[in-house]
């Protein structure tokens, strides 16, 4: 089996009685094992709504969502933090990188969560610290790093455990277009050189055309799609724009500017 | 409009304010019940010796007020730091820091005035119980007792005071601080402590100083006790006590969590790391403040231990001091002393005399026995031993259920002071009348027949030749209550001392009158050691309460990276617990150990004094004491606990 992610008529309802909310309108797709997948769409169409299902965080109203062979809607509150812990990692806009730990303990701190031991816990820092150019960072608090080498060392926190999907949502909403590049540059090596499963979330045209596919969603549902495959990255922005449009999210179009900006 | 914001701050931040609340409203009932005990109608008519009670509670009142307010102004700025953000943005909205002070001010104002409310409330209650108190150590029938205005309006007062010193810093705070700070003063991270190392070694060394302090206490107590002058040392010692325990503290709470972090493989387990560093920029940072409570609590402690053993010391020492209900000593042929019929006639009108048995102590105009301690020599010229005939001493001791002596030829010592215990009195060979008398004992057990430091039991015969000093008599009186100070002030006379000026002098030791007295005593040293241990025990508790719950909302964040890094709630309800608990332990754990060596140091000064039977009664003294402090401490514990694993534990869905 080569999905890592299967998500299966999902549906998410907010609010009682008379104010529902439809957030998720029987949504349904997979993710490949090694893909890298961006979710986009206006604000309130549901892509925060879906990565939160996702990560387990929130809870689905209808349907099914299985990541690595194992239903989510079958685990009980000790086997979801497991599973958090063991099959995902995460990338938000704000770091979310503890302010109190250095950028060592932050990365390990999955790992010491795990019970990993401390020799296996060097080796695994010393890999994706060095993979992700956080190396000569380590001994110092996030209040020292700029907002990419925090969001680098977010990314190595993120994969330390070798989980079976990165979540990612918004990771460049905080930074600037040079720095919002480089991450992207990173993405691209975590999926590529080190094997991640990347979802991402995004509303920047410029970030979803890193991705190999990208998921359009409005008021909760899949409207569009759209695959790489041998295109260029200019291209598949221009694609994520034409579909923007017809889209008709403002925001969507938003950060992405011309093309030469890509 | 001001006003009205006020009201909806306060009403919108209830749960923040809620240990606040309750702790100033323990503290006002406190208060309350104080003063009403200091201006009570009943405890005054009881007795003259009230007065001295009363003035030495006001004293500890308006000391208490003074701490209670530096203490509560510390805590409101925990407060105002959890909510500085809100006050900045008032600022950027135009309002001006007067405003916002006066906002400020009026919150805790509306706060102060339902603590009061609910203090004074609970303060009836608790006046009754500490009155009950009172009563059961005065020996009084229990009785509901009158509210006293002058009580009330003390509280009234000294609760505005405190109002308006915790409330000064805050409003200084609040003038001076930038929007800037106040707006983005909580991305400040505690920044880590530099040479953790020095700071280990301050703690070794001070905590080494703290037992140093503890044995030379012991060791000046013990001289004290016996009488020497010590006083210095004493004062000196505790100084040293109180500075090292203080630096013990500072030291301890900025090296603890580096020299744990030094342990990688603890540092790896679970989520060990958060804590340390969210205990290593707490501790640090806190650390005078934690020195300081932990001063006051060790304070507490000894202070209740002291008062109730003090209370079990004179309650025993009575029955020593004062073995006969009523006991005349006097000089032979005192100008002054009132004549023995006319003195058991007073007696008769006041309690009803059942035996009375006459004795005398003699002297031998030599110092063969003062020869042996300090009072001989230079100064000391007039000072002579002093004999009570074996039968004598052996007939009161009958009455009394003790164990008669025999001498053969022999002597024995009666001391009433524990230095004479220390001095060589087997090597004396007295000879009187042309026969010698070798050591038989020595002993502090016997009730005290004699007022002298020391006196010399003998067989009859010895005391032939000798001069009759001292005239004594022992009265049994029928068992019942009677007005004590109104008989001691009959059987009082005045006299012209040497000097020529006029005394009042009483030749008789009322048992009764002593245990009103003694009680008198201890009450204002139990109840104010009460109060107090509990003033200081709220406001250190109050003050750890406030600290953790001032950084809830920073730990909030936190703890959610936690959960979504797949921290399960038990696991971070596991985590909040080492982090409260240890930082609740810092200032606790030697405060209320010591109430072993507090123990064994009080137990060592009333077996030196003679009263070994009390031992037991110390020991359970400390341990209640103990047990009471744990008590209390676990509850604002688990309180502080239950709120902040409500705010900062997150559960699936």
């Amino acid at each position: 089996m080569n999905e890592i992610l299967d998500i299966r008529n999902v549906t998410k309802y907010y609010g009682s009685g008379s104010v529902v909310t439809k957030a998720l309108d029987s949504i349904s797709f997979s993710v490949e094992k090694g893909s890298f997948t961006a979710i986009m769409g206006a604000s309130g169409s549901g892509k925060s709504t879906l990565l939160n299902v996702i990560s387990t965080i929130d809870r689905v109203s209808a349907g099914e969502i299985m990541i690595n062979g194992m239903f989510l809607n079958d685990l009980n509150e000790d086997e979801l933090s497991a599973f958090r812990r063991d099959q995902l990692g995460f990338i938000f806009q704000e770091y979310n990188l503890l302010d109190t730990l250095t950028v060592e303990e932050n990365i390990t701190l999955p790992l010491n969560l795990k019970r990993v031991g401390l020799t296996e816990t060097q080796r695994e820092l010393k890999r994706v610290s060095e993979a992700l150019g956080v190396g000569d960072q380590l001994k110092k608090f996030p209040y020292e790093l700029s907002g990419g080498q925090r969001q680098r060392a977010a990314c190595a926190r993120a994969i330390i455990t070798n989980p079976a999907l990165v979540l990612a949502d918004e990771p460049t909403g905080a930074l600037d277009s040079k720095n919002s590049k480089a991450l992207m540059q990173t993405f691209i090596m975590m999926n590529r050189s080190l094997g991640s499963t990347i979802l991402m979330v995004t509303h920047d045209p410029v970030v979803g055309s890193y991705a190999d596919r990208v998921l359009f969603l409005k008021d909760g549902r899949i409207w569009s799609e759209l695959y790489r495959g041998e295109r260029e990255r200019r291209e598949m922005y221009r694609e994520i724009m034409t579909v923007s449009s017809a889209l008709g999210g403002d925001n969507l179009a938003g950060n992405g500017g011309d093309g030469d900006a890509v | 409009m001001l006003f009205k914001l006020a009201v909806r701050n306060v009403r919108r931040q209830i749960g923040n304010y809620l240990i606040y609340f309750i702790t100033v409203s323990m503290t006002v009932s406190l208060l309350f019940a104080v003063n009403n005990i200091i201006f009570s109608r009943e405890l005054s008519a009881f007795s003259e010796n009230m007065e001295l009670m009363s003035e030495g509670l006001t004293a500890v009142t308006i000391f208490i007020s003074l701490i209670v307010a530096f203490v509560l102004s510390y805590a409101t700025s925990f407060m105002l730091r959890l909510r500085k953000r809100e006050f900045g943005t008032y600022l950027t909205l135009g309002i001006t820091r007067r405003n916002i002070v006066s906002i400020f001010v009026v919150e805790t104002m509306i706060i102060c005035i339902f603590a009061l409310a609910l203090g004074m409330i609970f303060g009836l209650f608790i006046y009754q119980g500490l009155m009950a108190v009172m009563m059961n150590l005065l020996e009084m029938e229990f009785a509901l007792s009158a509210y006293s205005l002058s009580g009330i309006a003390f509280t009234v007062v000294l609760v505005i005071c405190i109002f308006i010193i915790s409330s000064l810093a805050s409003a200084l705070y609040l003038k001076k601080t930038s929007i800037n700070e106040l707006i983005h003063g909580d991305r400040k991270v505690e920044r880590a402590v530099k040479r953790p190392a020095v700071w280990f070694t301050v703690t070794l060394v001070f905590f080494a100083l703290f037992l140093g302090s503890i044995f030379a206490c012991n060791y000046f107590c013990g001289i004290i006790s016996e009488g020497g002058g010590a006083a210095t040392g004493f004062f000196l010692t505790f100084v040293v006590m109180a500075v090292s325990l203080v630096l013990f503290h500072i030291g301890l709470s900025k090296s603890i969590v580096y020299i744990l972090m030094k342990n990688k493989r603890l540092c790896v387990r679970g989520g060990n790391i958060f804590v340390l560093r969210q205990l290593s920029g707490t501790l640090s940072s806190s650390s005078v403040m934690i020195g300081f409570l932990a001063f006051l609590l060790l304070f507490s402690v000894v202070l209740s231990n002291i008062s109730f053993a003090e209370r079990a010391l004179l309650k025993t020492s009575l029955e020593r001091n004062v073995p006969y209900d009523i006991m005349y000593s006097a000089d032979t042929g005192s100008e002054y002393a009132i004549p023995e019929d006319q003195a058991e006639n007073i007696i008769e009108k006041y309690v009803k005399i059942l035996d009375k048995k006459p004795y005398g102590l003699y002297t031998s105009g030599r110092s063969d026995f003062y020869g042996q301690t300090r009072y001989s020599g230079e100064g000391y010229e007039d000072t002579t031993d002093v004999f009570m005939p074996l039968s004598e001493f052996n007939l009161l001791c009958e009455s009394l259920d003790c164990e008669p002596l025999t001498l053969d030829n022999e002597f024995f010592i009666i001391a009433n002071i524990p230095e004479i215990q220390n001095c060589n009195m087997q090597d004396v060979i007295f000879e009187w009348n042309g026969k010698e008398y070798g050591y038989k004992g020595l002993s502090m057990q016997y009730p005290m027949f004699s007022y002298t430091f020391f006196y010399v039991v003998v067989p009859d015969e010895a005391v032939t030749g000798m001069e009759k000093v001292i005239d004594c008599i022992a009265y049994d009186a029928e068992n019942g209550s009677f007005d004590a100070s109104a008989l001691r002030e009959e059987l009082s006379y005045d006299y012209i001392t040497s000097d020529g000026y006029q005394s009042t002098a009483c030749d008789y030791r009322i048992r009764e009158y002593s245990r009103q007295y003694q009680n008198a005593q201890s009450a204002v040293l139990v109840v104010g050691a009460l109060f107090v241990s509990a003033i200081f025990l709220l406001m250190a508790m109050a003050i750890l309460a406030l600290k953790t719950l001032s950084g809830l909302a920073d730990d909030k964040k936190r703890y959610l990276v936690l959960y979504r890094l797949g921290m399960g709630s038990g696991e971070q309800s596991r985590t909040l617990f080492k982090q409260t608990f240890t930082f609740f332990i810092m200032p606790f754990a030697v405060a209320v150990l010591s109430s072993i060596p507090t123990a064994i140091i009080t137990n060592n000064i009333v077996s030196t004094v003679g009263m070994d039977s009390l031992a037991s009664r110390i020991y359970t003294i400390a341990a209640v004491i103990a047990a009471v402090f744990v008590i209390v401490y676990l509850l604002y514990y688990l309180a502080t606990y239950l709120i902040a694993k409500r705010t900062v534990i997150y559960r699936n869905y």
